[in-house]
């Protein structure tokens, strides 16, 4: 490698140290991509955190006064495996360092759509109502407006010959494409992979999909066999097929896990192609409803896919009602660490108690409701006054919805009855002395929450949505509109705190939905089987 | 000529649950593996689904494909033939719910259009199993139609007649010819679907019928399809024959073709002694087939 460029100046020490690591891992991506072409980088500063703008020329470039601009940082050149090799021309920017605000700061406070906005200051509700009736609008569209059918996967003749594992001789290795490392359930469960595929004997890369600060980055296990390739910072999309091609080559990847990764979709006809032995699974969570997300993209993919792995019934029927898929699919519940024999506390709630208690926990986006739940709280408000009963509550989650939560909440001088807290708080502590845990969702696969509140002797009441329906008993759960929602979920508060027959019986068919749940597999049951089978270490 | 031999089966059914896993049990003994069995299920009420469901764990090329509602037989093989299609099947193997093939129909029928295409330099359009009754006998409702030259190319051992048509009972269509000629009219909903397909594949080439792939059609008893049959439980069939004949002969014939096709309904009838209540419903579904113009829908 020979530099041309040199630093002057009084630079920070970090600076540099950060300059280096990040151009030797832009010079690692493309070295693996293009092994044997002579590579000629033209490095800029960039002033996005997030993204480096790579640009990839398969030849020599022609100079322009806008290729030495003011961000220019310098020039390094790579050999290639003999002097005739072709040259790529590779135009990168570093992403500077986010600042600490950047780090903790997701999402601008929401605000209500800008003609709707007057509605929303009169009635959230309606405003509400509406969005929801636009959303299902959308749902009614979707199966028109987008693909349901899996794309065909031509296996080829035996006549010709078929691509040979080289066998690099390198410990098995797995790739793990997450959608971003970022808070979320999805992420969630690719992190806990990455600990699964480590225990089972596996080398780990990983890689996001969508460019971001991979904030949940530090979440990864420190070990050596670990690695984080920046691809979202640093390869542009259509060249994810061919570097993962390169990747499966050089470093024995026997086993692809998808977690929401759109760019590895794309990538399934360069692995189908050129290295069809390595193994393809895919996680899948929730269904959208406007375009059913990636459950539908997966389905689409179906024929390049060896195991859908999903957490739900729900998802289990999705890939057979809409494309006729029975036995790929693998049902694997987020339940890890679970003991179906643990014995469950009695659950807190008694029939004409005189205080009532109800939490909240959760991310405060759209998808969780937040208006929703204000209104809920506040129709249970007036309830409770009418009832003699003295209200108090817990609402546990940030987001872009927390300011005009608490807003709503002082409007409506509910503000006193109900604490707000952040994520990090001693959720089975809150649970244990809740009476109540309110989850109106717009929509889920299943929310563990639920299931943790079972555990800890508080009752769930959830919108009838995803695979809620497999831990709530049916007389738990709430319409999908947000007016019914509100209604609804005050009556059942009422009927449990009136009827004791009533209340018993949800007891009983609360601890019952936990028993059947907790007896099905769960997802590291169900991935443990195939990671141990790549690398090897399989107990049969 | 392809060298890819991707075969799907469809099998279209409604609420014969027992009859199906009999023709899964078939399909899973052929002696040519069959990449994907597509079962279309058009809405059965009985226990349909979940009896395929339990199959399937042990035969993983199974495909399950629940219709919204019942369109019929010809909804169903509509559907299940644009899904096989789409799933990039270069041979479409299909048959009904109550069609038990023997373990080398399906080898038989792709040597067969293979052998064919390979030393005439035609391609058949598709080819037919011969079906048979439960006692062996020839299954009288589906018989194929043969073309005049139908022995062109009938050789001994090898007795493969040109036909024009044939029922969806045991029959292999090549991806070409659906891309082709499109797929089944799915507004027939029932009766003339099979025959109209495959004259309309025929456009092409005539099929070939396979005497030595045999099948077995466990129908309740063995009837052909005549008019002279008619009677007030079967009525409800024979107006959706008479619907679709009607419609596809005005299509293909003309109005000399419709009054061909009424004079012999009507002498059918009358050799059947067909009470006039019933012959009058058949009329009637006659003159609506001449104004029932479905479109034909390609992939």
């Amino acid at each position: 490698m020979r530099t041309t460029s040199t630093l002057f100046g009084p630079i920070p020490p970090q600076s540099i140290d950060r300059l280096q690591l990040e151009t030797s891992r832009i010079i690692d991506i493309y070295r693996l991509l293009f092994p044997s072409q002579r590579l000629n980088f033209f490095f800029y500063e960039g002033d996005n955190p997030i993204w480096g703008e790579p640009s990839i020329i398969e030849g020599e470039v022609t100079l322009a006064p806008e290729h030495l601009s003011a961000e220019f940082l310098g020039r390094v050149e790579c050999q290639g495996a003999h002097d005739a090799a072709p040259v790529i021309t590779i135009m990168v920017s570093v992403p500077r360092a986010p600042f600490p605000s950047e780090m903790k700061l997701q999402d601008s406070d929401w605000n209500p759509f800008k003609p709707l906005k007057a509605l929303y200051g009169i009635t959230p509700l309606f405003y509400e109502e509406i969005r929801y009736k636009v959303e299902m609008a959308r749902k009614r569209r979707a199966r028109r407006v987008h693909a349901h059918t899996s794309l065909p996967l031509g296996k080829g003749t035996s006549l010709l010959p078929q691509p040979q594992d080289p066998n690099s001789g390198k410990r098995p290795a797995i790739l793990i494409g997450t959608h971003w490392l970022e808070v979320g359930g999805a992420e969630k469960l690719a992190i806990d992979s990455v600990r699964w595929a480590l225990e089972a004997g596996l080398r780990v890369f990983v890689v996001a999909g969508v460019a971001s600060l991979q904030r949940l980055a530090t979440m990864l296990p420190d070990s050596p066999d670990v690695i984080f390739i920046r691809l979202d910072r640093y390869l542009p999309d259509h060249l994810w097929p061919r570097f993962v091609e390169q990747l499966v080559l050089t470093e024995n990847i026997r086993l692809l896990h998808i977690h929401h990764c759109r760019v590895l979709y794309d990538a399934l006809p360069q692995i189908r192609a050129k290295t069809p032995w390595v193994k393809v699974i895919d996680s899948t969570h929730i269904i959208e409803y406007a375009d059913g997300g990636y459950p539908r993209i997966s389905g689409v993919w179906s024929n390049y896919i060896d195991i859908h792995h999903v957490i739900s019934r729900e998802l289990v029927n999705y890939y057979r009602d809409h494309f006729q898929i029975l036995n790929k699919v693998t049902l694997g519940r987020m339940l890890e660490g679970k003991d179906m024999r643990m014995s469950l506390p009695p659950m807190t709630m008694q029939t004409a108690q005189k205080t009532l208690y109800v939490s909240f926990i959760g991310r405060l986006y759209y998808q969780k409701r937040p208006i929703v739940l204000v209104e809920i709280l506040r129709a249970l408000a007036s309830w409770a006054q009418k009832s003699n009963v003295d209200l108090r509550g817990t609402i546990v989650g940030e987001g872009p919805f927390l300011s005009a939560m608490k807003q709503l909440m002082r409007r409506y001088r509910i503000d006193d009855k109900f604490i707000m807290k952040p994520a990090d708080c001693d959720i089975p502590e809150l649970l244990s002395r809740s009476d109540i845990l309110l989850v109106p969702s717009n929509n889920e696969g299943l929310a563990l929450v639920c299931y943790e509140a079972i555990e800890h002797g508080c009752i769930p009441i959830s919108t009838n949505v995803g695979s809620q329906s497999e831990v709530i008993p049916t007389d738990l759960l709430l319409p999908l509109s947000p007016r019914a929602a509100v209604h609804t979920s005050v009556e059942i508060i009422d009927k449990l705190w009136r009827n004791k027959d009533f209340l018993a019986y949800q007891k009983d068919a609360l601890h019952a939905a936990w028993a059947r749940l907790a007896a099905d597999p769960t997802a590291k049951d169900v991935l443990m089987t195939h990671y141990r089978a790549a690398a090897g270490t399989s107990q049969e | 000529m392809t060298v890819l031999t991707n075969t799907t089966a469809v099998i279209v059914t409604y609420n014969r649950s027992a009859k199906l896993m009999k023709v899964l049990d078939a399909l899973e003994r052929q002696s040519l593996s069959l990449d994907t069995i597509l079962i279309v299920d058009n809405a059965s009420t009985d226990d349909t689904q979940d009896r395929v469901e339990a199959y399937a764990k042990d035969m993983p090329v199974i495909r399950y494909l629940r219709l919204p509602e019942n369109v019929g037989g010809a909804g169903g093989f509509h559907e299940g033939i644009k899904a096989a299609y789409m799933q990039g099947a270069h041979y479409i193997w299909v048959s009904d719910d109550d069609a038990y093939p023997e373990p080398d129909a399906l080898q038989k029928l792709q040597e067969a259009i293979i052998e064919f295409e390979d030393s005439y330099q035609w391609r058949p359009s598709f080819a037919c199993s011969r079906v048979e009754w439960t006692d062996g006998s020839l299954c009288e409702m589906n018989t194929p139609h043969p073309v005049w030259d139908w022995a062109r190319f009938v050789r001994p051992g090898k007795a493969w007649a040109l036909v024009d048509s044939c029922s969806f009972v045991s029959v292999l269509i090549p991806r070409w010819a659906v891309k082709e000629h499109g797929l089944p009219i799915a507004d027939y909903f029932i009766w003339f679907d099979d025959a109209e397909y495959t004259r309309r594949l025929s456009r092409s080439y005539p099929g070939i019928f396979c005497p030595e792939s045999r099948v077995t059609h466990d129908t309740p008893d063995n009837r052909g399809v005549n008019f002279g049959l008619v009677n007030d439980k079967s009525l409800w069939k024979f107006k959706y024959g008479a619907r679709n004949e009607t419609s596809f002969r005005r299509r293909e014939q003309g109005f000399p073709g419709v009054v061909a096709y009424i004079y012999s309904v009507h002498q059918q009838m009358k050799k059947g002694r067909i009470p006039w209540k019933l012959r009058w419903k058949i009329f009637r579904s006659i003159l609506r087939g001449m104004a029932f113009r479905p479109k034909i829908q390609n992939v």
